[in-house]
């Protein structure tokens, strides 16, 4: 009789634990998302970014601007890494819980295909709302829109920029005009130049990233799928030329590789590089370094030479917004109409606090983007960039990006370990088709 | 009471528990079977709790795995396989299956028997009589154990940065001449991951080691040191075989730990350059997450990690019996 | 100095180098946290005079706070959940023997094997469909019985003298009254060991806490970590300062508990 008792005060105790625990994750949060994301339909929209200093400033800009209207209206900003967030989205959607998904998150250009055909339920497209997409870039609305629906309103623009150290340049007596319109050639003769005379490179990156190749060849309107979405990553005349470059960049010391993202940045920040080449929200990390301010133009970027349709122009990354069906849809989509579709008064604050360039042409003829910068050294650097923006040729992203990108990762460092580059890059090829089947 | 009839699938334990004597004073008033069929009742209510979590957070969700790995298609959009065993088929024609699995080898053959040599040779000085500061030699050594994987990541990429402290060091030393990117190149940074599984496991391993040495009996290594035998000799011959089991233990964990590794080839270097980091379990978390999600053929990885570490476990104690 | 001293240099000098190398890495995490962001990136070696600022950029930047609150209730719960239920399995695994059980502890083992990310998204699916996201429960349940630590405690239960049982059923105790009352307490040094691996794997746990907690208002210190690391600027200061924050209660409870953590392997090992 007694064991029994205590076996079942044992037990007891042990659920009684169990139950406790789970009440204190309850408890112990702030109770409110919990019922946001549940979408209650109340005043709040919860929302994933991932920046403070762009994106997640942006939104609480945004926030702001919305308000003066909506005087109830709260933003739940949630600041969760991009790959948490495609981690996250994977997983509701494969277990089929989308109930838990944000009202809007924010997602890579680069990834919006691909989540948008294999998990079509997590998103609500914008046919029902009032966001006019004509008012944006048509080659920017592409990234997220399947089948000819509306998926995203794009956020960030990411046309790159050559930004370059003029102090620097002008120690080994050139000027920002001397990169102006120039080619890759042209770029490394004078990148060793400089660095004969400074000890500094033109330009520093991530190794095994391919983020410079993609630039390089999105500006001659190449990819590494074709419009079907088949792999052209052999026979691909501008990645070849594009590799090449990258290789002798590398090996002169004019592109000096670093371990990762952040020691990236510090080689801006610590002026270990006379140059950036990268999007232009690039400038908000550049600009951090508040002791280089006045030292700093911005131009276009350098052209592949040889090449049949190169330009000077390019982009990389960007983001758009999504909305999910989750009872919220009709606040999330009037909430980014209103503001990153709709607000000049909203873009003409966010541009110059965080460098985040309007995609929403209206925002363009604001006079904001004409002031000077006294950072670039009174240059009106958005302006300039806008006039950029117009003249990036389109890309094709397609469901197979990332695998697409990671080959020719691999095939880069193959390459510089002595493989023939021609062979390098038909096992990429292999590899996007095994992947693709 | 109303003792519940025991579950068939216990007929051998009707035996009385080992050690267990009946008292006689019981044994009249009940009979011998019912006491043993309690007994083992009672053994069963005890373990099923945590048994029954084990089935339910490891061997259900790998029951789901396998008709996964049976299904193909990306995302949601799945069909059953054509063969059914279409994902296994598969796996024999990935290359950055087969790169990811020699690279798994190479920290496996390569970091393994340092470290479980490292970690014998800490624990045998550390168990030496004669030494002093045993708690201090010992703390220090283990205290790598309690730094989370994503904070010693942390730590070790900065410290291999191009411009880190381990290139400062180095060049100050006049052991190198220019800045290396240990993180940027294959070779040096799969040698920086090693580094990192040696620096972070090698302590444990010790203090498992140290644990079996202080259980050794003492009189046979009296008796070895009376019939002559040197240190070495008396190590080999007479503490090593008492440790195989330990040593054994130690091998299978790690093998398995290192197969699943995925924080130090993800937080560390990515994966990159290339790929040529990148530990299988890595690969098989971007098949489901990074890339077009095909979480079929994930799960088919994911059974190929299993029967692999399976088969390394059992070669593992078939040797470890042979050398008896 | 005699022969046998001279001889013991080596080994003196081999164990200096082990702890050198084995303690340089956290003594840079410690000294970096009272850096400037610059200074790290620098590699400075000797202390700074920053630790208050890198401190409050930290408070005003991350919600430390409430990891810290979190990684501490989740690696607690855990822990006492762990030693509860895996104790008494394991104690049940030896103490009442029979080949069923020793089958059934065979299969349990195979868990081991069982690579983590395949399970991830079943379990996931799982813990949705109970409503449990964002539950303290759902983190902690996959980590509290392990086929390792019942294995430890069915182990070190080896060493135990059945007779003991027998002389407390004699007296009439009942079965849980031996385990809790006799049993337990000889089990201290095990229980301490057990605690502390279950401890360091909870606080330090990444990839499923990062799944299952879907609203970052439950983040825990890994994954603050690595949403700092994910900023476009990272102040490198700080950042060790962090780093150095969440090493700090694992590394205290393993100084605090490392005889008996020694005591309880050596046991299970017997």
């Amino acid at each position: 009789m007694k064991k029994t008792r205590t076996l079942g005060a044992l037990g007891a105790v042990l659920s009684l634990s169990l139950a406790l625990a789970a009440c204190s994750g309850g408890g112990g949060g702030d109770d409110d998302s919990t019922d946001a994301s549940g979408g209650t339909g109340d005043n709040t929209l919860t929302v994933w970014a991932w920046d403070p200093a762009f994106n997640i400033y942006a939104l609480e800009e945004a926030e702001k601007v919305f308000q003066a209207d909506n005087p109830d209206f709260k933003l739940e900003i949630v600041e969760t890494p991009w790959e948490d967030v495609q981690t996250k989205l994977t997983t509701l959607a494969q277990s089929g819980e989308t109930d838990q998904l944000p009202d809007i998150f924010l997602m890579q250009n680069n990834a919006f295909q691909k989540n948008v055909i294999n998990y079509p339920d997590i998103f609500a497209d914008f046919a029902d709302s009032d966001v006019d997409f004509s008012e944006f870039p048509e080659s920017v609305v592409a990234y997220s829109t399947y089948e000819d629906v509306n998926y995203g309103v794009p956020f960030d623009n990411g046309t790159a920029i050559g930004a370059y150290r003029t102090d620097i340049l002008e120690q080994a007596g050139y000027t920002v005009d001397d990169f102006t319109d120039i080619t890759w050639d042209e770029f490394l003769t004078i990148g060793k130049d400089v660095l004969a005379k400074t000890g500094k490179p033109m330009l520093t990156g991530q190794a095994g990233s391919a983020d410079t190749i993609m630039m390089m060849l999105q500006s001659a309107g190449a990819s590494l799928f074709d419009d079907e979405g088949k792999p052209t990553i052999t026979d691909n005349e501008a990645l070849l030329a594009a590799i090449d470059m990258y290789g002798q960049m590398v090996e002169a010391g004019v592109f000096v590789e670093v371990n990762s993202w952040d020691e990236y940045i510090n080689t801006i920040v610590n002026s270990n590089t006379a140059g950036v080449v990268n999007g232009v929200w690039i400038s908000g990390s550049i600009q951090s370094a508040a002791d280089q301010s006045g030292k700093w133009a911005v131009t276009n970027v350098p052209k592949l030479d040889g090449v049949d349709g190169a330009t000077n122009y390019t982009a990389n990354g960007g983001s758009s917004w999504a909305i999910t069906p989750n009872g919220n849809e009709a606040l999330a989509s009037d909430f980014l109409n209103a503001t990153f579709a709709g607000s000049t008064e909203f873009y003409d604050t966010i541009l110059p606090a965080s460098g985040a360039l309007a995609n929403w042409l209206p925002a363009g003829e604001s006079d904001v983007y004409s002031e000077p910068q006294e950072f670039f050294g009174g240059q009106p650097i958005y302006a300039d960039v806008l006039t950029f923006a117009a003249e990036v040729p389109s890309n094709n992203t397609g469901a197979y990006y990332y695998e697409g990108r990671d080959a020719v990762s691999v095939a880069i460092t193959n390459i510089f370990n002595g493989t023939d580059p021609q062979a390098a890059l038909e096992e990429a090829q292999a590899t996007v088709e095994f992947a693709m089947g | 009471m109303s003792a519940p009839t025991a579950p068939t699938e216990d007929r051998a334990s009707s035996a009385p528990p080992r050690g267990t004597k009946l008292s006689p004073g019981r044994s009249k008033r009940v009979p011998l079977s019912a006491i043993a069929r309690r007994r083992s009742l009672t053994g069963w209510t005890f373990l099923i709790p945590a048994a029954a979590l084990i089935v339910l957070v490891n061997f259900w969700p790998m029951i789901q795995a396998l008709f996964l790995s049976l299904q193909t298609g990306r995302g949601t959009r799945l069909t059953w396989a054509e063969p059914l065993w279409l994902n296994y088929q598969r796996l024999f024609e990935d290359e950055t299956f087969r790169l990811t699995l020699s690279t798994t080898f190479i920290y496996l053959i390569i970091q393994v028997p340092i470290m479980l040599a490292i970690a014998m040779v800490l624990a045998n000085l550390l168990n030496a009589p004669w030494l002093r500061f045993k708690g201090f030699w010992r703390t220090a050594i283990f205290l790598p154990c309690a730094v989370g994987l994503v904070s010693y990541a942390l730590v070790f990429r900065q410290i291999f940065a191009t411009d880190g402290l381990a290139n400062d060091l180095l060049i100050k030393f006049g052991l190198l001449d220019d800045n290396v990117n240990w993180l940027g190149q294959t070779g040096t940074a799969r040698m920086v991951i090693i580094l990192g599984l040696l620096w972070r496991w090698t302590g444990y391993n010790m203090i498992f080691f140290l644990a079996a040495l202080q259980n050794i009996d003492r009189s046979t290594l009296e008796a070895a040191r009376v019939d002559g035998a040197n240190g070495f000799k008396t190590f080999w011959y007479v503490t090593m075989p008492q440790l195989k089991p330990i040593i054994l233990l130690c091998a299978i964990l790690s093998t398995n730990g290192t197969l699943q590794m995925f924080d130090e080839s993800y937080n560390l270097t990515n994966g990159g350059p290339g790929n040529t980091t990148m530990t299988v379990s890595h690969y098989l978390y971007n098949v489901s997450f990074r890339n077009s999600p095909n979480f079929g053929y994930a799960a088919a990885i994911s059974y190929a990690i299993l029967i692999i570490v399976a088969i390394l476990a059992a070669i593992q104690l078939k040797v470890g019996d042979k050398r008896d | 100095m005699t022969k046998t001293q001279l001889r013991r240099i080596p080994a003196y000098l081999f164990l200096s180098v082990a702890v050198v190398l084995s303690v340089f890495p956290l003594y840079f995490m410690a000294v970096s946290a009272t850096n400037t962001s610059n200074e790290v990136v620098a590699s400075k070696l000797l202390p700074g005079s920053h630790l208050l600022e890198n401190f409050q950029t930290l408070v005003d930047s991350q919600p430390l706070g409430s990891a810290f609150y979190h990684s501490s209730v989740n690696a607690i719960a855990t822990t006492v959940l762990a030693l509860i239920l895996c104790s008494i399995a394991g104690y049940a695994f030896e103490i009442y023997h029979s080949r069923a059980k020793d089958t059934v502890m065979a299969i349990l083992l195979l868990a081991i094997m069982i690579p983590f990310a395949a399970t991830m998204i079943p379990l996931f699916r799982l813990f949705a469909q109970l409503g449990l996201v964002n539950s303290t429960f759902a983190v902690i349940v996959p980590l509290i019985a392990t086929p390792f630590l019942i294995l430890l405690f069915r182990q070190a239960s080896r060493s135990f003298p059945h007779e003991i049982i027998e002389a407390a059923r004699l007296d009439g105790l009942g079965e849980v009254s031996i385990f809790a009352r006799i049993y337990l307490p000889t089990m201290k040094p095990t229980l301490a060991a057990a605690g502390v691996i279950t401890f360091l794997f909870s606080w330090n746990n990444f990839l499923w806490p990062k799944v299952i907690l879907v609203d970052n208002a439950y983040q825990t210190l890994p994954m603050l970590l690595s949403n700092m690391r994910a900023g476009y600027v990272t102040d490198y200061g700080s950042l060790m300062l962090a780093v150095f924050i969440v090493s700090v209660p694992t590394m205290v409870i393993f100084l605090a508990l490392q005889r008996h953590f020694a005591e309880g392997v050596t046991g299970a090992i017997k």
